[in-house]
Order: structure tokens, then sequence, then C-alpha cells
């Protein structure tokens, strides 16, 4: 008896499903009219031993019921030309509850990038102070006082010994005092100068990376810096290396890559060039070597460093360097 | 630095476009930021065809002609020249057109007839030395009216600006860009004719004029020629134009000269008015105190020891090699004149400049060094030009060379330069390219060569300078890129580091926005937040130099960064603001020592405590919101333990009574909360109420732990009991909690309190606490009985602790506990039995 309830109610609630509109009253007939075959088995009722008689009743009741909802629905849903139905009061299409999502300042983002870039190329990331000695900033790294080189970086002093550092090279050689060779540093951190437009402000973001060993040469930072650059913007962006100076190393090079926005062709962001000059690298220079006290023929390595807000403009297209600190929400809330 | 390619080509003759000339410059070092051409002023001025010449009206000396100026236009302009002709070809500026002098063409109405543009000259255009008439164009070269001047004549010359790095202060001149590009293409450089006058040819001198250097450390070698009854009068067009071209104004021909040379040779002259020197002779000396000097910016400047000057008898006539005084000035009346060539000392140049703050385009070159072998050739380079355009008489040149230069062999390893260089460059080319650059090279033997530096390059002076010139020459794109071979070096990252970036992504995902700010404030601003005098925050590290006052100090606390941003951000209506900042503070520690830097993270909330939306209330956020992010973010630090220390904080900037201090366990305070004093935000004109916290990185550094011990799952169920507990209002739940946690049994696995109420029917100054205590038992079922006899004591301690009195409670509370929610438990009523305290 209980399975042919069941075979009953499956039967009738697939019939409806696949119902049409002229179809619904026969099937409510054969199923629930007066001589249906719901109607039928629950006169037979009287059949089933008395303890069985209520938990079967009840059964077919809740399956009749079922099947009489099923049938209204259906009914409703072809009235409504096959439309889904709505619950009366319930909007879905209104905005979830949402919470309020913080974001990570752009500077922040790009800076965890790059320094995992070289983190998975064994760089560990050290820190040092904002506030430097002229020594470190300046004398260790090949630069004495009266050098013309000091007029590359409008410094920020304190006092005669005391300055904002400049860039984080200071923190190479730190790093070098305290540890020997092999080397492998990055070194994130904010650098101060006195200068502020559209594209400078007095205090903005460096990394720099510092790596010695056995053997390093010009070709393996040439490696390195591309490979660093194609992983930050596209795998087939190119890279070219230029001479330049800076007084810490030597051979000194510009590192040049394509240009993002025109793809080398030539526009205004750079200065219809092609090129986008974003690192300064090169062989660390013996002086800085000495003054650290590593054997320059023994060790050889290289240095580079980049300024995060330029590749962060790059980037997101961001045009005025200035709004990194002014933190207006509405910057913010884009990254 | 300013090059015209056509001065280049008088010292090597180079034919490549000029776009290929850039970028093989730019790629040997010499970095090319602009070409433009040199006649690019020129651009607008026309090919125009005489149609018809007549009188001019008024005038007799002028004419009126109608020109063909193409595209079918007439124009009819007034000119003065004589050699006007129907039918020729002339050069026509309209209006709007500069000239290369600096002349802007406008409409003018010359006796009453007015002259839409003007006929050119040579001269006018730059183009030669003929001022007398118009320039004539040659018809046979196909010019057509209207067709710029420029395509006309073909006029190709260049202007390349070239950023030059301090350590090539050789190519601070037309003849070190030629050497570099003869060096970078293996060409000849093509020398000037004679420069000098064999000894005979001078003019018997008239009287002496004694020099001496009394400094001869800071002064090397001091020439010097006297010219006497010189023409002063304006250069030559061409040289004018040359100096334009290149960035500097003509003045007169004597002057025009020493700039020329300067820019030819890179060698700083200086003319003095020998008529307007004392004795005549002439010193080279350190000022003495109290000296002054007018000097030819017309600026009265004070000297000091420290400043080499050039003196006459008794008083200074120029600061060494940084600018000329007044007192000894070339003028239009100038008949004889001294001029000087020498070597001073770079750092004593730069920083005498520097003192003076009047750097110039010859302490520009003397302070990144000139070339000590040059000065007597640029003095004989001058002198020969003066005889061209000023004429006059030469005496004999005298020549001080105190301390001659010397240049020692460096010695240079092929197989250390292709091991730093990761290439394979043959000795040959090693030896080919430090040639072209103009160095001895001796070959010892295979693995080593040795090579002198010409007396230009300064700047070569170790091993690994000669291997950047062969890195450079032979080409940084010709350096293969390889993934370096390197040993595992097992190295942490800086732990602080890790940490900073741990504590921004929880703040982040807290809801707040992370800013970052300048370091640098105005002392105002540190000032509006109250540090007392004892507090180290409230001394600051001053900048000597700072850009603005509001940026003259480093910042003591992250607040003031904070209320800065909330301000701006206020007054463009974003008034919903969850900010944190996490960077460095700055405290002083005296005299030339550095402030102790302290990295901390502090945090504001100001505004609605949901975004805007259907689905949230209005509501504005308060202190519970902002504690809310300070304990999720100090429990994801797994900071085990910590509390909130009411009353007085230990910063001043809150409102009394609603700031706290954050302790740790043993009761080091690792920051603080509450809501901002309005005094201090009216600093930054804020009127809405801002809540803010501030932690130390250190601190919390030394007591977050982030090892995790896992804890078993619990197999049996809890009981939760609700109890609603009426305490004086200034009781602090803390301590409740405090004790509850203190004095209860191992069974009672959480206390927490979900409500807090106070009104009718609560007694005025008390307030209600529903507090909700689970208890669990590792190892069987509790039964309410067993549950019974462990809570009701602690309640009773409680309550007469704290003076407390239960309140019944009407609901039935529901259990948070999942898994041991019992919903036959009827917390707050059945539980005490006949033990029962009284519910009030």
């Amino acid at each position: 008896m209980l399975e042919h309830l069941e075979k009953i109610r499956s039967q009738a609630l697939r019939a409806i499903e696949k119902s049409g509109s002229e179809d619904l009253e026969a099937i409510r007939i054969k199923v629930l009219g007066r001589k249906g075959e719901l109607t039928s088995i629950l006169k037979s009722i009287g059949s089933l031993p008395a303890k069985e008689r209520p938990r079967f009743g009840q059964l077919a009741n809740k399956f009749k019921k079922e099947i009489e909802a099923a049938l209204e629905r259906r009914k409703a849903q072809l009235e409504s030309g096959g439309q889904v139905q709505q619950i009366r009061g319930l909007d879905p299409t209104l905005p979830g509850r949402r919470c309020h999502v913080g974001r990570l300042h752009p500077v922040s983002l790009m800076m965890g990038e790059v320094c995992s870039v070289f983190e998975r190329m064994g760089f560990s990331v050290v820190q040092g102070p904002e506030v430097e000695l002229d020594f470190y900033n300046f004398e260790a790294l090949n630069i004495p006082p009266d050098h013309p080189a000091r007029d590359m970086q409008d410094t920020f002093y304190v006092d005669d010994k005391v300055l904002l550092r400049t860039h984080t090279s200071p923190i190479q050689v730190r790093t070098m005092e305290k540890i020997s060779p092999p080397l492998r540093i990055i070194a994130p951190g904010k650098v101060y100068r006195c200068d502020s437009d559209v594209t400078h402000t007095p205090m903005f973001h460096q990394v720099e990376g510092l790596m010695v060993d056995r053997l390093v040469s010009f070709a393996d930072l040439k490696g390195i810096l591309t490979y660093f650059v194609q992983e930050i913007f596209d795998k087939d962006t190119a890279v070219r290396f230029r001479p330049s100076f800076f007084p810490f190393t030597e051979p000194s090079a510009e590192v040049d890559i394509q240009c993002v926005m025109c793809r080398g062709k030539g526009c205004r962001v750079c200065s219809h060039t092609g090129w986008l000059e974003v690192l300064g690298a090169g062989l660390v220079h013996p002086a800085v070597f000495r003054y650290v006290g590593y054997d320059p023929e023994q060790y050889s390595g290289f240095a580079f460093g980049l300024g995060i807000e330029r590749i962060t403009m790059l980037r997101y297209g961001v045009d005025d360097i200035r709004l990194f600190y002014d933190n207006d929400l509405r910057f913010l809330e884009q990254f | 630095m300013l090059i015209l390619t056509s001065w280049l080509k008088e010292f090597v003759s180079f034919d490549v476009p000029v776009d290929t000339l850039a970028e093989d410059l730019t790629l040997a070092g010499l970095e090319v930021e602009g070409v433009e051409s040199a006649y690019k002023g020129l651009e607008p001025v026309v090919v125009a065809k005489v149609l018809e010449v007549r009188p001019h009206p008024n005038a007799s000396f002028l004419k009126i002609c109608t020109l063909d100026a193409g595209s079918d236009s007439r124009v009819e302009v007034v000119c003065g020249a004589p050699n006007m002709i129907k039918g020729q070809l002339v050069a026509l500026a309209r209006p709007g057109t500069v000239l290369p002098d600096g002349t802007r063409v406008q409409v003018a109405k010359i006796h009453g007839v007015e002259s839409p543009g003007m006929l050119c000259s040579q001269a006018e255009l730059g183009l030669g030395e003929d001022r007398a008439g118009i320039m004539i164009l040659d018809a046979s070269k196909g010019a057509r009216p209207g067709e710029s001047i420029v395509e006309a004549l073909e006029l190709d010359d260049w202007i390349l600006e070239i950023g030059i790095t301090p350590n090539r202060p050789d190519c601070l001149s037309v003849i070190g860009i030629a050497r570099e590009v003869a060096a970078i293409y293996g060409l000849p450089m093509i020398s000037l004719p004679r420069a000098g006058i064999a000894p005979e040819e001078y003019s018997a001198p008239k009287e002496d004029v004694p020099i001496s250097i009394e400094a001869p450390d800071l002064c090397r070698r001091y020439a010097a020629g006297i010219v006497r009854d010189v023409d002063i009068a304006p250069s030559p067009v061409w040289l004018a134009r040359r100096l334009l071209a290149s960035g500097i104004r003509p003045i007169n021909n004597v002057v025009d000269v020493t700039n020329y040379v300067l820019l030819e040779r890179g060698q700083p002259l200086h003319a003095f008015d020998l008529d307007r020197l004392d004795g005549p002779e002439l010193n080279v000396r350190l000022a003495r105190s109290g000296e002054e000097i007018v000097t030819l910016d017309g600026k009265l400047r004070g000297l000091s020891p420290e400043i080499l000057v050039i003196a006459d008898r008794d008083r200074p006539v120029a600061v060494a090699g940084v600018m000329g005084g007044a007192n000894s000035e070339v003028t239009g009346r100038t008949r004889n004149i001294l001029l000087e060539s020498a070597w001073f000392f770079p750092g004593q140049v730069r920083r005498a400049a520097k003192i003076l703050k009047a750097p110039t385009e010859a302490s520009y070159r003397f302070e990144r060094g000139v070339d000590p072998e040059g000065v007597l050739v640029a003095l004989h380079r001058a002198l020969d030009l003066l005889d061209r355009i000023a004429g006059g008489r030469r005496d004999e040149v005298k020549d001080l060379y105190v301390k001659p230069f010397d240049s020692v062999y460096i010695e240079l390893r092929p197989e250390k330069v292709n091991r730093l260089l990761g290439t394979r460059i043959e000795p040959d080319e090693m030896v080919s390219i430090l040639s072209r650059i103009g160095m001895d090279v001796r070959e010892d033997d295979s693995a080593s060569l040795r090579a002198k530096a010409p007396s230009y390059r300064l700047d070569l002076k170790e091993e690994i300078d000669l291997v950047e010139e062969v890195a450079r020459l032979h080409g940084f794109s010709r350096i293969p890129s390889r993934s370096p071979e390197a040993r595992l070096i097992s190295m942490p990252s800086e732990p602080e580091k890790v940490f900073a970036d741990r504590i921004k992504g929880i703040l982040a995902c807290q809801g707040l926005d992370e800013i970052i700010s300048y370091s640098f404030v105005s002392p105002e601003e540190i000032e509006a937040l109250r540090f007392e005098e004892k507090d180290p925050r409230s001394r600051w590290v001053k900048i000597k130099n700072p850009l603005s006052e509001d940026q003259s100090v480093l910042r003591t606390s992250l607040l003031s960064s904070l209320l800065g941003a909330v301000s701006r951000n206020l007054a463009r209506r974003n008034l919903d603001l969850r900010l944190f900042e996490l960077g460095t503070c700055f405290l002083e520690q005296g005299k030339e020592k550095q402030p102790v830097e302290e990295q901390r993270v502090a945090g504001i909330w100001t505004g609605s405590r949901y975004p805007e939306s259907w689905a949230w209330p209005g509501q504005p956020a308060d202190f519970f919101d902002l504690k809310g992010v300070v304990e999720a973010l100090l429990m994801r630090l797994g900071v085990d333990s910590f509390r909130f220390r009411p009353g007085t904080p230990d910063d001043p900037f809150y409102v009394p009574g609603a700031g706290v201090s954050i302790l740790s366990q043993d009761g080091a305070t690792i920051g603080t909360m509450g809501q901002v004093l309005p005094e201090t935000l009216s600093r930054w004109d804020i009127d809405t109420p801002v809540f803010a916290f501030d932690l130390a990185l250190k601190g919390l550094m030394d007591i977050s732990c982030d090892t995790v011990r896992f804890k078993p799952l619990a197999k049996f169920p809890s009981i939760g009991i609700d109890n609603a507990i009426i305490v004086s209002d200034s009781v602090y739940y803390q301590e409740i909690f405090e004790f509850i946690r203190s004095n209860g049994h191992e069974f009672l696995e959480s206390v927490n309190v979900f409500d807090v109420y106070s009104g009718k029917p609560i007694p005025e100054n008390f307030k209600s606490l529903g507090i909700r205590f689970v208890y669990r038992a590792p190892d069987h079922t509790l039964s309410d009985k067993e549950v019974a006899e462990i809570h009701n004591p602690l309640l009773r301690k409680v309550l007469e602790s704290f003076h407390g009195e239960l309140r019944a409670l009407k609901n039935d509370g529901i259990d948070l506990n999942q898994e041991g929610n019992r919903r036959e438990n009827k917390p707050g009523t059945w539980i005490f039995g006949e033990d029962e305290p009284k519910i009030s």
C-alpha cells in the first residue's frame, strides 16, 4: 500500500511538471477526483490494520496537499507565461548587505609585489633607519663631502651629520658591515628629497637590491632585472640597459623599459622616446666593498634601486604622484 | 647641456641622421634628453615673391611691397631695404614669429601704413652677417612662395639636449661630446687651425702685470693674456647664434668669446678690464674676513677666508671659479683687457658657490674638474677669436703652472673585465676601445694591459673605471643576460616587516583603508596633540632646510597624519572614514644623533557605522566600533591576554573618560584608544566625533604569538546560564569579568556580556549587565544539579564583591553554544532551587 501511495505521488508530480494548461484539470480528476487514484486509496484505508491506519492516513493527506500545491503552482506558472515566480516582499535584486572592505594603499600593494618577486629568487627583506648619518647615506657609498654627485639628490638635513636618507642604499652598507658574503637582500622603505612637483614628492618609496657572491657579473644583473621587469609588467616587455653614473656602482646603468602605455611607439608618457626609465643599477664599486671590509678581488656584486611610485603610476595609470599622499578616499578605494 | 650638431661637425666629421646620433650617444652613457631643430623658430618664416614695389606715400626712404606669400594670399608690407626688385624671392616673417634675436614680429603701423609682417635680413634670421638689405633667396633652387624657409634653404642643424653625469665633466663642452662621437664611431678628431701664436708674434709688453698664486693647493694653474685697444662691439651673427642656441645670451664680443670658449672647450674664462685693476696686479688668495665684493649679477656679497678670490693690489676683483666682480667688469668703454684661464680646486669652487649661493656655468665645470692641460689651449683659442672679432694688440701670455698634471698607468686585466661583465671580449677590442677614448695603452702580456688616461679624463683612476669604459663602448646591449648561479642563502626577512604586513592585512580585513602620509608635519600639529613636556613625543626633530613650515619637523605621532587625512576628506564630503596608517614616528635624541625611530600603527573611525544601504541602519560609529577593530587585531595577532585601563590614558588627546590605555598581560602599555578631544580636532577643523587608536609595533610584536596549539573539540554538551546583574554604573565590566575568570570553576568555559541596560525599571545610577556563563566538562555531560553547585556560589561571590543584585530575566535566552544547545535549560530562574539568592 505504501509503495503504491508513493508511486501515485511521484507520477502525479511528474505529470504536473510536464503539463500544459489544458492537462491540469485532467490530472486533478485522475488523481484527486471523486474516483481519483488518491481518493480511492484513501477510501481503502479501512482494509489496513488499525495500528497502521493513522500513519497511512497522515501520509496520504500530506501527499494530497502536496499535489494540490503543485497543481496551483503549475497553474500560476503557466498563466504567467512560464515566468519565474516572485515571492511577495522579497526582491532578490536589491544589493546585498555589504560590509565595508578595507584596501591597502597602492604603494603598499606594489611594494609587496616587488618584494615578493625578489623573495622568490632568494632575496631577504632588510630595513634601516629613515633618518641616517651622512656617513652611511653618502661617504660609505663613495660620495665624499663636496662631491658634485651630492647634487644628484637634494637632501633634507637635520644637522651637519644627520639627514633624511635620500635612498635606501645605506641599508646595503649597514647589512654588509654585519654579514659576510654570499648575500642577497632587498631594502624597501621611505626616502626623502627636497623636491616637489607633478612627478616628485619630497617623500617617496624605494626598493634597493644587492647581491654579492663570487663571480657575480653584469650579465647576472641584466638577467635578474629583465626577469623582474617582465614579472611586474608584461612577459614580453623589452628592457634596455644604458650606461649612467652612480658613485657607488661601476659600471652603472639606467634601466629603461619599453613604454607600457604605447608599447614603444612613442607617447606623452615616454616623451615620445618609446622608453621609460624605471631602475638604476650597476656592479658594486670596489670602494664600497673596501668601506665594509669585503675583498673586491674575491667578491663581486650588483646593486639596483627603483622608485615604487613610478612603477605604481605606470601600472595603474595614475598621472599625478601627489595623489599618493593626499589620501583622498576616492583615490584609495580604487585599488 | 645644449649641443649644436653643426658645431660638433667642426671637430668630428660624422655622417648619421640626428636621431641615430642621439640614440648612439644615449647608449654610450650621454643621455640625449631632447632633439630640436636649431631653426625651429624660423619655421613660420615663409618664402614670398615680390609682385610689386611702390613708394611709401609718407616716407621717401620706405617702400610698400606687394607679395605673393603662397596659397594665393597677397600681403602688403612696408620695407626700407634698398635691394628690392620685382620678381625676387624674399623671407617674410608674419606677426607672431619670434626671430632668433628674440624680436617678436607684430603688425606695425609705419608712417600711417599698416604692415602685417616684415621682410628679414640674413642677420635678423641668424643666417649670415648681412644687415644692410633683406635676404634674397636663390630662385634657381626651386623655392616656392608660402614654403617655410627652413625647407626652402634645406637648413639642417640640430640642438641636442644632453644630460651629463657628474663623473664626466669632460663632456661639458662641444669638444668633449665630439671626442665621444669620435670614440663611438671610430672617427678621427679634426684639429682646429693653429691655436695660439708663436712668441715672436707678440707685441712687446708695455708694462708687466705681476701675477702671484698664494694658495697653490687651491689653484693649480693660472694663465692670463692681455689684449690692448680692443673694440667692444656686438658679436658677429654666427657667434651670437651659437651662444643663443646653447642657451647663453650674447653681451659683447669680449664676453661672448669667453662664453664661446667655455662652451667649446669646457674651460671657463674671465675677462677683466685691465685699466680698472689696481696696480695693475693679480693675486690668487683666500678672502680676508670682512672683505666684500659686488659680483657681476649686481649683488653685494660678504666674503670669508673659506673663499678663494682673485684680488688686485688691495681688493677682490673676482670670486675664483664662480663669478667676476663688478669693479673690474668689461663694459662698452673698456679698452684693454686681461683674460684669465685657470684651474681651481673642485671642492673649493663648490664650497664657494654653495656659501655664496651662486652656482654658475663656470663653477659647475670647475667643481666637476676641468682639463688642467686645456687651460692654455683655451686661452689661446680665445685670444685668436678676439683677434678676429675685436681687434687689438696682444701682450705676452703668462702661464703659472704650479702643480703640473701627472697621470699614471692603470692596470687592466682582460680576464677580470670578462669575469665582471660576464662577457668574452677579446683583449684586442679592449685595446681598441681604450685607444679610442684617448688612452695611451701598453700591452705587457696577454693577461694584463696598462693604460694612461688623457688629462681631460680625470674620472679614470682605477681598473674598474676602465672596465666601465670597455663595457659602455662595447655596448651594454651586447653583454648577455643570464640567470645567476648562486649558493642558497637562508636568511629570514626582517621580522618587523613581516609583522607589519600582517597587521596591514588584518586591519584591511576589518574594513579600514590604509593611508600613507608624509613623515613631516608642522610643529603646531604636534602641539595640537597636547603631549606633556616630559613626554618624548613633545620634542621633535627639525629639518634644517624644509620645503615649507608645514613640513618642517618629523612626526612624533601618527595621529596628526591621520587627522590631516580626515580633515582633507571631510572637506571633500567623504564623510565616512575608517583609516589606518603604519609608519615611523621619530623621537629626538639631541644634536648630531639619529632619533629613535618607532614603528607604530594607528587608525581612526568617523562617520557612520555601516555603509549607506537599505539593509543597514543609519547609525553613527562609536567607541565600541573601533574597540572591536582593536580587539580583533590583537586576537588575530595571537595576543592571548590584554586589557583596557580606563581612567586617565597614556595619551592626552582623548576625551577624559572616553580614552583607555591598552595593556599587555604584564601591565605594559602597548597603545591607547578613545574618542579624540574636540580641542585637538579643531586644529584640523574637524567638528564631528573621531575615534582613534594608536599602537606600538615593537610592544605588540613582543607579546604576539603566532604558534597555534590545537585543543581537542569538546565531546560533551555545554550548559549556558544567563544572569542579569544590577550593579552601580561606576563598576567596570572588565573588573567583573576578570573576577569571574579568576574565581570560576574549571568547567566555566566562557563568559560573555550579551546585554547592557540602564533606565526603568533599573534604579538611577545603576546598570543591568546580562551575562552568559557557559559550563562544560571535558569527560561527561554536566547535570543541572552539578552546574547549580558550582555556579551559584560564584554568582553569590560576584554579587557580594560588586554590591550587585540579580534581576529576573523575562526571555529564555538563547544559548550561543551550538553543540551544547539544550533547549530545556531555563537559564536565570530554575537553577537556584531552595538556595536561591534574592531576585529584585
